[in-house]
Formats: C-alpha cells, structure tokens, sequence
C-alpha cells in the first residue's frame, strides 16, 4: 500500500497526460488516520477551554473508517477567542512512522454523498509545487457556496473556494476534491500562514513536509466549522516543521449557517458553530480590514483615501485591528 | 549590543518552538553587516548557521551576559526585552511575509528608537527582504 500512496508528482502528471485520474486512496487514508503513530505528549496540559477536550488531543478521528468528511457533534468543536487558530493535540501531528518518505505525494478524498471534500494528504516537495500562475476556479461549486458580498469583509466576498493543500505547495488548480467553501478570514488569516510556512521551508532547504488538512462538518452541515491542518518536515523529522492546529471558518462581523452556507451581518463575532456565540472575545466587527503597505509602513482604514487601492497592491499587508498595524511598526495614513 | 532578528508581518518570530522561516541570502548579509565583529548565537541559532556552511558565530546561550558593547547578537528564541538595556540597536530582517506565530518582538523595542536606515534585497527563496536598523 505504501507503494501506491508514494507515487511522486512527476508520475502523477504523467499519468495524467494519459487521461488517468490523480489517485485517491480512501482506505490508506483511514488507515493512517485511524492508527496515527504519534500523541500528545504526556505533559500537554487541559487548557480549560469549553468545547473539544483538549487534554485527550481534542478532534481526535477516532475510528473512522473511510475517507469521507469529519464529522463532530457541536460540543467537539473548539471556540473561537479572537485567533485564527488554536492548537490541537498538544500541538503534535499525528502522522505514522510509515507516513515518513523523501517521495512526494498528494491524495485527495472522493466527495462523500452531501458532496463535502474529507482529508487531503500530501508530501510536500520542490517537484509538488506549481511553476505557473493559478487558473481559474470558478467553475467549482463546493459544497455550501454562495457568492455573497459584505462591506465588512475584506475584498468584499464573504466566500471563497479554500484549496486544502494550498496551490502554492501542490500545484492542484480546481481540483473539486481539494476545494471548499470558506471564509476570506479562514483563507487569508487562518489557512494561508501555515502554507506560506511550509512552501517557504520546502523551496528553501529542498526538503520534504508531511501536510494533512482535514475538513470538520457537524453533522450533515454543508459548510465546514474549520479545518485541522498538521504538518511535519522529514529530513529532519520535525525539528523545522511541526504544527497541529483547528482553523476556524469564521467571518468576524458575520453570522453563518453552517447547515445551508446562509449567512448574514452581525455585530457579535461569531462562534464555529451556528448558534453558539463566544461570550469572551471583545474583536471588533472591523477585523480583517485593515490595509497596510509593507513598503512605506502606513496603514489605511475603511474610508480612507487610498483603501481601496491598497486592495491590489503587492505590498499588501492585511492587519486586524489598528492595534495591530501599530505594534508591526506602521502608522496611520493622514487622510 | 546589536541584535539581530528576523520577523514575520506582525514581529512574530518563533512558533511551537520553531523559527518561522530561514534563507541563505539573509545569512550573507548578516555576514557581510558583522564583519569582523562578533557575533553571538545561541545553541539553537548556531545550528542554523552550521546548516549553512557558515563559521563566524559563537554559541553561548548566555550571550545576553556575554555579549559586549558593539557585538552583535543574533536573537531567535530569547526575548531581547529581557535584556533591553544592553541594547544599542536593532537590526530587523522582515520576511515579508505572513506565517504563523506565538513569540512576537515587543513592538515597544522599535517604538523607543528611531528608524535609521533600509534595505531591500532578493533572498534565496523569499521574494523580498527587507533589512530595517533601529537606533
């Protein structure tokens, strides 16, 4: 089985040149999944948090047995307090011994019957990654899509088509298996660091990185509360690389339904889970909307006189809060 | 002292105890700064420098004690507000980039100097990086 899954990027394409499909491998997936080699270590300590326990790895995938989406009852999902992310398993990847290989590989999971992605897994390397510009993705719908616009959110959509291996470590265009439907803050904010982490690393050292995102549904829930993403590098067995995280698919300022991907303004920041809210978290509706231009080390807000350009500058630096922007070193812009 | 450090977009510099990215280009130009000054690591730097090939460091985790006026340092998991005073300047490599972090610059180390001086250049596999001095 190992064979098959270690199929390097080269091979694939090749095959693909053939007409042949990129392989999925759902039960090597469950497999892997299910028998994880690697544990929270004995010290990791019960945050106190409400919601997934922690102190056990908290989302643990337990005894799945295919492929198909995660899926959690609402008291496993973490609670959102202002970060994009939160730490899961002592902040320990759960991969195999077996996982460990100098041969780069992707798997996607087949969509399950609601039409939801499940794990995507890869091996990343300098030959995975794309040597052209990204095409177009629109033509996939992933499940929960809606195009829908807030002046709250920055860019405007709420939604955008999230690559579960990011293009920029796999390469893989509109692939619907690795495409689903999040927030612009679970893209920019949450998801797109750890990628820009990995890919750094990768194209630096020519190493490879062990990367696994799994998608979270509660229940039938078409939209995902978030996504846990691990990671590990190889060559040197995690001493650069390793993460275990939840990201939440949270838009502050916007109240989703994660059941249908309906959504509407809110002025309370939203919990993952529709319903739930965070009693804790004092973030602003305007999060994710601060512009800064990492050349002159100024900032613009909403309103001001070059926000809107800042949108397509490529020394786009995107800020939370002011606060923010101000403890990176820049200042506000006079008009 | 001089420090040294590399940060992300919001001064993040380690997360889960790892450094948030490395590139060959940078170590040449903190070689080509140093010159023949000294310049301190940690034992946890030091392997970074090793990776590299390079030669010039010294590796003492207690360099904040050790380090003298006019030395540079090369700080990545200490926290240099921990030893403020000895500070006589900071050299900031900006990655230019957003990565994940949980060990940040205190912002009020550049809020209480001036920016004196920047640098852009091409790193090895960072698009661009920016070399900022703080006195």
């Amino acid at each position: 089985m190992k064979e098959m899954r270690q199929s390097n990027r080269k091979k694939e394409k090749e095959r693909e040149k053939k007409g042949a499909k990129v392989r999925f491998l759902p039960l090597i997936l469950a497999l892997l999944l299910a028998f994880g080699g690697c544990t929270a270590p004995a010290d990791t300590a019960d945050t106190g948090r409400s919601g997934a326990d922690y102190s056990t790895g908290g989302l643990v995938l337990g005894t799945e047995s295919d492929s198909s989406p995660q899926t959690v009852s609402p008291d496993e999902i973490p609670v959102y307090e202002g970060e994009p992310f939160i730490e899961v398993n002592g902040n320990v990847p759960s991969f195999d011994d077996s996982d460990f290989t100098s041969d780069s590989f992707e798997t996607y999971s087949s969509l399950d019957s609601l039409g939801r992605c499940g794990p995507a897994f890869a091996n990343i390397g300098r030959d995975l990654m794309p040597t052209e510009e990204r095409g177009s993705i629109g033509q996939v719908k992933p499940s929960g899509w809606h195009t829908v616009k807030y002046d709250n959110v920055d860019g405007k959509y709420l939604y955008n088509r999230c690559h579960l291996i990011g293009y920029q470590l796999s390469g893989e265009n509109a692939n619907e298996r690795n495409l689903i439907t999040g927030t612009r803050y679970f893209n920019v904010e949450g998801m797109l660091p750890f990628e820009n982490m990995v890919a750094d690393y990768v194209k630096e050292t020519g190493n490879h990185v062990l990367y696994r995102v799994t998608p979270v549904f509660e229940g039938d829930n078409l939209v995902a509360d978030g996504v846990r993403i691990e990671a590990c590098s190889v060559e040197d067995r995690g001493e650069e690389i390793s993460f275990h995280v939840f990201v939440f698919n949270i838009q502050p300022g916007i109240m989703i339904d994660y059941a249908t991907g309906e959504s509407s303004e809110s002025d309370s920041v939203p919990a993952v889970s529709s319903g739930r809210q965070d009693q804790t978290s004092g973030a602003d509706s305007q999060q994710g909307v601060i512009r800064g231009n990492s050349r002159s080390k100024i900032y613009h807000c909403p309103g001001q006189a070059d926000y809107e350009e800042m949108a397509d500058s490529k020394n786009l630096v995107v800020f939370r809060t002011e606060q923010e922007a101000i403890d990176a070193g820049y200042r506000k812009a006079k008009h | 002292m001089h420090i040294i450090a590399c940060v992300d977009d919001r001064l993040g510099m380690l997360f889960n105890g790892r450094r948030l990215s490395r590139d060959e280009e940078l170590l040449k130009d903190i070689r080509a700064l140093v010159g023949e000054k000294k310049l301190w690591v940690s034992s946890y730097s030091d392997g970074l420098f090793a990776r590299y090939g390079f030669d010039m460091q010294i590796c003492d985790d207690d360099f904040p004690e050790k380090a003298a006026p006019g030395d540079f340092c090369f700080v990545e998991d200490a926290d240099p507000a921990s030893f403020r005073k000895k500070i006589e300047s900071i050299i900031l490599y900006r990655w230019n980039r957003r990565y994940p972090s949980d060990t940040r610059l205190d912002p009020t180390l550049l809020q209480e100097r001036s920016l004196t001086g920047s640098r852009e250049f091409p790193g090895s596999s960072h698009e661009k990086i920016t070399r900022e001095v703080y006195a």
